[in-house]
């Protein structure tokens, strides 16, 4: 039975499969220059820390198109997204609810940020959240999916191998020392960071410094021990280009998860700015947005004002220049 | 293929495909299961092989579990009458694993030897010690019915494992640069073709079951126990090969040994089931190695009595076992030379008559009073350890109760854990007696049960959740998991989160946390916290001279002492002795049991909150 030809053709097998085993790794090679956050800030960052671009009524699509050019100018999305850029949308995608329920970004504000990019030139537009929920449930409930997807976008589910450690090696970070961030979010040339407008049970407020956990890997219930600086540290290393809040509704209990349609109402709103602390401190304050009562001074909410220490944006309302 | 005198008997060639599409179908049917809602909408799919499986319906008559879908057994119990045990050898997945690794493995192999005809009783001494257990409502048949065996080896084990393969795969081959790797691996995470998307708190995709190491060594063992015959499970222990071969009994369709017989033995040599023997006459004089008995009337057949006259040991004839053929169409072409075998419903050559294969009566009593035995202390052992177990299974929603009438409805196939869409059930051990083995219970730990398990979007959009909502339920093949709702499903307490103070981190180390409430998915949360001022686990950490710095500053301020600009800076620099911060508790009445606050919270291992099915009467 013994028969050389069969052990010599299993040991070839055998060494081709430990070759492989060894040189496919070996030649996997990562992004030059180590893992770092790549997505260029708006060219106006430094001056419009202050900042806001702000619009309102029915039509949620109108609202985020009018907020941007309010922001930015006539010229809109044109004076960030350049063309062939790798544009990546980051809306709030977290939770398998149906839009009525506020606890995802309306995908209308998607859909045309999403013709926006594509209008401005961009090469690429990707929609992705790292969900709480099951991925795939609530990008289907949420709607985004196939919003997105109809405007032209790509919209994939998250891969575990897909995330990068990267080091938050700038002095402002205070706990945080490193953090799997999900590949597309670090390589984008253009960073668009979307968020839904909630009451939190942690963090008081859920807006758009909170809504960056969605590129963060790992076990994230380990972010919500000192949540606040946590949130400062991410917001240190991962800077959007461009940040939106979507009050079309907002949820005032039952947050962040929702469910209920009487815990959402209207907002009508969109507001976007170019720092997250400063759209968060407007968001945040009761005067701004129908927050239930004793809801807190938004420079009170710890991590809006820490990521305003580190220098990340404005935690004085008063110092906001909004243009509506 | 080179030793093929004859081309195949047309049957043969058509037994070879049909087994190979119904055990593709088998596979494809459990792929299927994992996309979740598709195979709701026909969850009879799901259940195909084993809703007309004749050993689960008899086993769930006798246990009083009886659900109407095995009805479809009846097509197999029909096609049995017609022909003997033609379920195992053309459709039955675990018969069909078996002949895929036999020609792969053991084509060449000599087991002619290897006849072991008394270790066929076995079978059936288990059929009746199983059917005896069913009486006493323990669903131990589930542990031998092959077509669950096939079920949770490929469901629970294999399919899992060629999932991470898969997966592995395709990371491996993206991460050396080939994009196209990436691309399939993006397609199939959205076609659901992976078990399940990222996990929130592990952040992986991997599935994998408790006990899947021990099913795949079970099919692994039964497969190579055909190095020493082949087919040794169907043979010799299979209790539903045992059913349908009494059932055959009666089949006008059977192997028929013509007188062209020269005695070669070819055919009890080569029959994949061992179906052949030597005629009775010679067997009589040597009872001891062929322990089958020869039924008066076949042997008043005039024929056998002629043939017994004329029969010497030189020319031995053979005939056949109805029990034991499997209809593979082998014989007839393959195996004799002479040409002397012919399956059929009747023969134009002369038949000789057949030995009839009776369980023999002290093996089937032995059998049957084991079971007496074993049933009632099966269930004492049941009812002891639900007692002496402070943390009793929690069973999916839907599961029959009390807890022993889902034992006995349910047939451990394993399909519940395979529909489920975040890996949350598992095989249970023996938590709820040794007779509950592999009944499905929830790891929390692991996965937690989906508020919208099979709810669509426009289910929630258009407010008609009258659909069933539980994918365990609606795969589950005997009921024991009943189809609920979405309200129905809610409304079904699993078991109630119950704090342990010791390890959740606010209320044990002072820390922030509320993760738990978070995610809890009920529109109204069971979960809710008090803001408390608690000592700062930071202060406690300083160093006691720190401490006490800070204690005399703090005293000094207290007593209205101005402090210096210096001292305030200090005092500052220090962590405050107390920290405000939200305390958790469970709305004992809201909560149901779902186990989300158990999977996502960040205390490792044994979480800082876990489901309890609490012995009180807030567990419906």
């Amino acid at each position: 039975m013994s028969n050389p030809l069969k052990r010599r053709g299993f040991l070839k097998c055998a060494g081709a499969a430990l070759v492989a085993g060894v040189a496919l790794p070996g030649c996997s090679s990562g992004p030059e220059g180590g893992v770092k956050f790549r997505a260029r800030p708006h060219p106006k960052a430094d001056e419009w820390k202050h900042r806001l671009g702000l619009a309102q009524g029915d039509d949620p699509g109108r609202n985020v198109r009018a907020a941007v050019e309010k922001l930015c100018g006539p010229e809109g999305v044109r004076t960030f997204v350049k063309q062939g850029d790798r544009v990546v949308i980051k809306p709030n995608i977290g939770w398998a609810q149906i839009p009525e329920m506020g606890a995802t970004v309306d995908p209308a504000v998607v859909s045309t940020l999403v013709q926006l990019c594509r209008e401005a030139g961009a090469g690429t537009v990707k929609v992705f959240d790292n969900s709480v929920g099951t991925n795939s449930k609530c990008y289907e409930f949420s709607g985004i999916e196939n919003a997105a997807k109809a405007a032209g976008a790509e919209v994939f589910l998250c891969a575990p191998h897909r995330f990068q450690a990267l080091a938050f090696d700038d002095p402002r970070c205070r706990r945080l020392k490193e953090w799997p961030i999900y590949e597309d979010a670090l390589t984008a040339d253009v960073f668009i960071n979307v968020a839904a407008a909630k009451v939190h049970n942690l963090t008081y407020v859920t807006l758009c410094m909170k809504n960056l956990m969605g590129v963060q890997g790992g076990d994230r219930g380990k972010m919500h021990q000192e949540i606040h600086q946590n949130l400062a540290d991410l917001n240190v290393m991962i800077r959007p280009t461009l940040n939106i809040l979507d009050a079309t509704r907002v949820m005032i209990a039952g947050g962040p998860s929702g469910g209920r349609r009487d815990q959402v109402v209207p907002g009508r709103t969109i507001v976007c700015g170019t720092s997250a602390v400063t759209v968060d401190c407007w968001g945040a304050d009761p005067k701004n947005l129908p927050w239930p009562k004793g809801h807190h001074d938004p420079a009170a909410v710890g991590h809006i004002a820490l990521g305003a220490a580190a220098g990340l944006g404005i935690a004085d309302p008063a110092k906001i220049e909004v243009s509506a | 293929m080179s030793r093929r005198k004859h081309p195949r008997h047309p049957l043969h060639i058509l037994r070879i495909a049909v087994q190979l599409v119904f055990f593709a179908f088998f596979l494809a049917l459990l792929v299927m299961t994992a996309l979740g809602t598709p195979i709701a909408a026909r969850p009879w799919l799901a259940q195909l092989f084993l809703i007309t499986d004749p050993l689960v319906l008899v086993g769930m008559a006798l246990a009083g579990a009886f659900t109407t879908a095995l009805v479809a057994s009846l097509i197999v119990v029909g096609l049995s009458l017609l022909a003997p045990r033609a379920y195992c050898g053309w459709i039955c997945p675990l018969g069909t694993t078996m002949d895929i690794v036999d020609k792969l493995l053991f084509r060449k192999r000599d087991r002619s030897a290897n006849l072991a005809p008394r270790l066929r009783q076995v079978k059936y001494g288990l059929l009746v010690a199983l059917l005896v257990l069913a009486v006493f409502r323990i669903g131990a048949f589930g542990w031998f019915d092959p077509v669950c065996i096939a079920t949770r080896s490929y469901g629970v084990a294999l399919y899992p494992i060629a999932d991470h393969a898969a997966k592995a795969g395709l990371v491996a081959a993206e991460e050396s640069g080939l994009h196209a790797a990436g691309q399939a691996y993006d397609w199939a995470a959205r076609a659901r073709l992976f078990i399940r998307d990222t996990d929130f708190k592990k952040g992986d995709t991997d599935v994998a079951y408790l006990w899947s190491l021990v099913f795949t060594a079970l099919l692994v063992g039964i497969v190579l126990a055909q190095a020493y015959q082949k087919r040794f499970w169907c043979r010799n222990l299979c209790p539903l090969g045992a059913m349908l071969g009494l059932l055959g009994s009666v089949s006008p369709l059977r192997p028929r040994v013509s007188k062209k017989c020269t005695g070669c033995g070819a055919c009890r040599k080569l029959c994949k089931t061992g179906a052949f023997q030597p005629m009775p006459c010679e067997k009589i004089r040597d009872a001891s190695l062929f322990s089958i008995s020869v039924s008066k009337s076949v042997m008043e057949n005039r024929e056998a009595s002629l043939i017994s006259s004329h029969a010497s040991a030189a020319d031995k004839k053979y005939t056949s076992t109805v029990q034991e053929c499997v209809c593979c169409y082998a014989c007839e072409r393959d195996f004799c030379p002479a040409g002397a075998i012919h399956i059929g419903a009747g023969s134009p050559a002369p038949v000789r008559p057949e030995p009839q294969v009776c369980p023999g009566r002290r093996a089937f009593l032995g059998a049957a009073a084991t079971s007496v035995v074993l049933g009632p202390a099966l269930l004492l052992d049941q009812r002891t350890r639900q007692k002496a177990e402070t943390n009793p299974m929690l069973r999916p929603p839907g599961a029959l109760k009390p807890d022993a009438q889902f034992q006995a409805a349910c047939i451990r196939c394993g399909e519940c854990m395979r529909a489920c869409p975040t890996n949350a059930l598992h095989p249970s051990g023996v938590e709820n007696g040794i007779g509950g083995l592999w009944t499905p219970t929830f790891v929390f730990n692991i996965g937690y049960c989906d508020y919208f398990c099979n709810v669509r979007k426009e289910d929630v959009e258009s407010g008609r959740l009258d659909r069933p909502a539980n994918l365990c339920g609606i795969v589950c093949p005997t009921g024991a998991i009943r189809k609920l709702t979405h309200a129905e499903k809610i409304a079904c307490k699993i078991g109630t989160a119950v704090f342990d103070k010791s390890r959740c981190l606010p209320w044990a180390r002072g820390e922030e946390c509320l993760t738990c409430e978070e995610q809890c998915p009920l529109g109204e949360k069971a979960i809710s916290h008090d803001m408390e001022d608690v000592a700062n686990l930071e202060w406690l950490e300083m160093p006691q001279p720190k401490r006490n710095r800070y204690e005399q500053l703090d005293a000094r301020a207290a007593s209205g002492e101005e402090l210096t600009a210096d001292e305030k800076a200090e005092m500052a620099a220090m962590p405050p002795k107390t920290r405000r911060l939200g305390l958790p508790y469970v709305l004992r009445d809201r909560c149901i049991g779902c186990g989300t606050c158990e999977n996502v919270c960040p205390v490792d291992g044994a979480s800082g909150i876990r489901v309890e099915r609490l012995q009180t009467r807030d567990v419906k």
